[in-house]
């Protein structure tokens, strides 16, 4: 144990912060929001590229998929100098940090170069159709079917909330291909793009504003897709799903962890000298030391979960204090005129009250809070069944 | 940063459980000389921490903790035999006060040690049935608690919430009612996982609380509040759930709980609460 990096990382990442001196584009600065989480502004299009051409998207990887085959803690580092910036590398985080990046695991070179790639360089975004209205937490019990024949699977059937499906190329979603194989077996996993007919996205509000519009409903109708498109083993969606989770929630707590060290940032005037205060820094600090045990080799992926409920659970409790401590200052809400932050998709210099009811997002997406405390005790705990 | 045990830590924390099984059986004095023995008051602040947390686990009854966490940081030396110190200005219930043969006194012009026997330390009953405190006169001391002191406190809570979770682990597989072991009811599972986070959070912050005052970091005294506020959080969460789950069976002396729940409840009350430590890390 050390507190002090080592010189590799270091190096690394003063070479990464002399990059974003160089080539942050001055549009960055400019207020325009996006529209949902796979929608990219022209110049975040570029931004992206820039990063990819220069390996600096994804460091982890090869070259040719945007990176420099950087070590684990060399990716915290990249990751933990965008945040102390503000910056986003992507506007389409499920593209990037979960479809991409499951792609490059369970994909073949073909659907690498088809769609991993140009996802990774932001010219087609992607959405992920997982939940259905009846496979919530229960994702297993999924029912959109897809029927192979020769070359071309058949898919009919219904996703639902799927975040910015209405502005995403390509879908990567699960499906059941053998209705008889027990639960979890006889899923798979497609990539269906969303131009295909007999697709039809139905986007919908959240909490925040009718018009705030990520959620989609999504409705396939004798859709067909070609069998390339399979991802993984045909049967084997679950194995590419829980790889899917893993990337999403590691994407989540590290998220975690920016939107609470912006909580430390911006409830520093009604939480200084108030003890909440103080438990919201000791959460980051704690949240941030267990990411950091986290990438020694070997580590039991379930110990994700304990970051996950922990980050999310705290950005809640975090939000609702700083809502009390403004009291009626909470209320007015500058989320439509307000300026839109330094390359921040989120809009959070929203009001108090808008926060905290976003701060829900983290503790139902991606499983919620119980689902995470159902594996720490049954994975990490060996509790029964 | 490297926040993962190194292979000699590790190997240090398997000799602390080895050694600690073999002597549960041993009388206190005996256990103290193996202590000795083994040269684990001299180990550095991580090392310290780990033992501790073993030392905690087992509801250890050695002046093992004021010795190498009070006295040795105020004097910068380890004492003939055992000692404590008195630093928090009223010199009301310092640990190991009426035992230790050398004690560190925080005054205003600095540390004097004086010997245990020459003080008269009045010790006072509590509920926990290993632990030693004692006032003594000591009106005109300066107040500074070490950051190891606190950081000491906090790993020792820490080792004995991962007993009690243990405890309750081992309880909640085994008894069953409904037909069923309590363990595989939701309600049950989620304590126990809420639980798990709070002894993930607070160790943590114990051992990063170590590891700056190991490389004397400028951050160390924030992140002894930080160690010593989580510790208690900790054990308040696990306490409560911990006695609880185990139904009436808990509320016995006869059962090994009671130990650790008091053990970590007094790491909380010495040397100020969890409440006390977030309000001095605002001001840290
Ligand atoms: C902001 C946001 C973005 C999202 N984006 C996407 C996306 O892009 N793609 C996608 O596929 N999905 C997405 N989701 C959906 C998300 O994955 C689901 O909401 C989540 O898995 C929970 O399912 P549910 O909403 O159907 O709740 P349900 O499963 O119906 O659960 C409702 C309540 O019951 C509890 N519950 C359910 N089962 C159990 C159990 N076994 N034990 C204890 N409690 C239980 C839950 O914890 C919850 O409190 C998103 C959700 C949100 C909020």
């Amino acid at each position: 144990m050390k507190l002090a990096d080592d010189h590799e990382v270091e190096e690394f990442r003063a070479r990464f912060s002399a990059f974003l001196d160089a080539h942050l584009p001055a549009e960055a600065e400019a207020r325009e929001r996006s529209r949902s989480s796979a929608h990219v502004p022209d110049w975040a299009r570029r931004w992206q590229r820039t990063l990819f051409d220069h390996g600096w998207l994804l460091p982890g990887q090869p070259p040719e998929h945007g990176g420099q085959g950087a070590t684990l803690p060399q990716q915290l580092a990249h990751l933990e100098e965008l945040a102390r910036r503000r910056i986003y590398h992507s506007f389409n985080p499920q593209g990037l940090g979960i479809i991409a990046a499951s792609l490059l695991t369970f994909g073949t070179e073909e659907q690498k170069r088809r769609w991993a790639v140009p996802i990774l360089r932001a010219e087609i975004t992607a959405a992920l159709g997982m939940s259905e209205p009846e496979a919530g937490s229960d994702l297993a019990s999924l029912r959109t079917r897809a029927v192979l024949d020769g070359d071309t699977f058949t898919v009919n059937g219904q996703k639902i909330w799927t975040s910015g499906a209405h502005d995403a190329d390509v879908l990567l979603a699960f499906v059941r291909t053998d209705p008889e194989a027990p639960k979890h077996r006889g899923i798979s996993a497609l990539l269906i793009p969303t131009a295909t007919e007999g697709v039809v996205r139905r986007p919908f509000g959240s909490i925040a504003a009718e018009d705030d519009l990520d959620f989609n409903e999504v409705f396939f109708t004798d859709v067909r897709v070609p069998r390339e498109n399979l991802v993984g083993p045909l049967g084997e969606g679950w194995r590419v799903a829980n790889g899917s989770l893993g990337h999403e929630r590691t994407l989540l707590w590290l998220s975690y962890a920016e939107r609470l060290e912006d909580l430390v940032r911006d409830a520093a005037d009604v939480g200084a000298g108030q003890e909440w205060y103080a438990t919201l820094r000791m959460d980051l600090t704690a949240l941030r030391l267990l990411g950091y045990r986290q990438l020694a080799p070997d580590r039991d992926p379930a110990e994700i979960s304990v970051l996950k409920l922990l980050g999310s659970e705290a950005v809640q409790s975090a939000s609702l204090h700083a809502l009390e401590a403004h009291g009626a200052e909470a209320l007015p809400h500058p989320a439509r005129t307000g300026p839109y932050h330094h390359l921040n998709n989120e809009v959070f210099v929203s009001s108090w009250f808008e926060r905290y009811a976003r701060s829900f997002a983290g503790t139902i997406a991606g499983g919620t809070s119980e689902i995470q405390r159902n594996i720490i005790a049954e994975r990490i705990l060996g509790l029964p069944r | 940063m490297e926040f993962e045990l190194d292979e000699e830590q590790r190997m240090l924390r398997r000799t602390v459980r080895e050694t600690l099984a073999k002597v549960r059986a041993l009388p206190e004095d005996r256990r103290w000389e193996t202590y000795l023995e083994l040269g684990w008051l001299e180990a550095p602040p991580l090392e310290l921490a780990l033992i501790l947390e073993e030392l905690g686990y087992t509801a250890d009854p050695t002046p093992f903790l004021a010795t190498a966490t009070w006295f040795a940081p105020l004097t910068g030396r380890l004492p003939e035999g055992s000692g404590t110190a008195v630093f928090d200005g009223t010199g009301r219930y310092v640990l190991d006060a009426d035992r230790a043969d050398e004690v560190a006194l925080l005054t205003p012009d600095g540390v004097t040690v004086v010997p245990g026997a020459r003080l008269a330390a009045e010790r006072v009953a509590v509920l926990d049935p290993n632990l030693h405190v004692a006032h003594v006169d000591a009106s005109a001391l300066a107040v500074g608690v070490p950051d190891l002191a606190l950081t000491g406190l906090a790993a020792t809570a820490v080792g004995a919430c991962r007993r009690i979770l243990d405890l309750v682990l081992e309880h909640v597989k085994q008894r069953t009612q409904f037909g069923q072991p309590l363990g595989s009811f939701q309600a049950v599972k989620h304590k126990a996982a809420d639980m798990h986070v709070a002894v993930e959070r607070a160790r943590a912050l114990t051992h990063f609380s170590a590891l700056t005052i190991a490389e004397d970091d400028p951050r160390r005294t924030e992140a002894a509040h930080m160690a010593k506020a989580a510790a208690g959080e900790c054990q308040r969460l696990v306490f409560r759930h911990g006695l609880q789950l185990f139904g009436a069976m808990g509320f016995t002396w006869e059962n090994e709980l009671q130990l650790h729940l008091k053990r970590a409840q007094v790491c909380d009350l010495l040397l100020g609460t969890a409440s006390a430590h977030r309000k001095a890390l605002l001001t840290a």
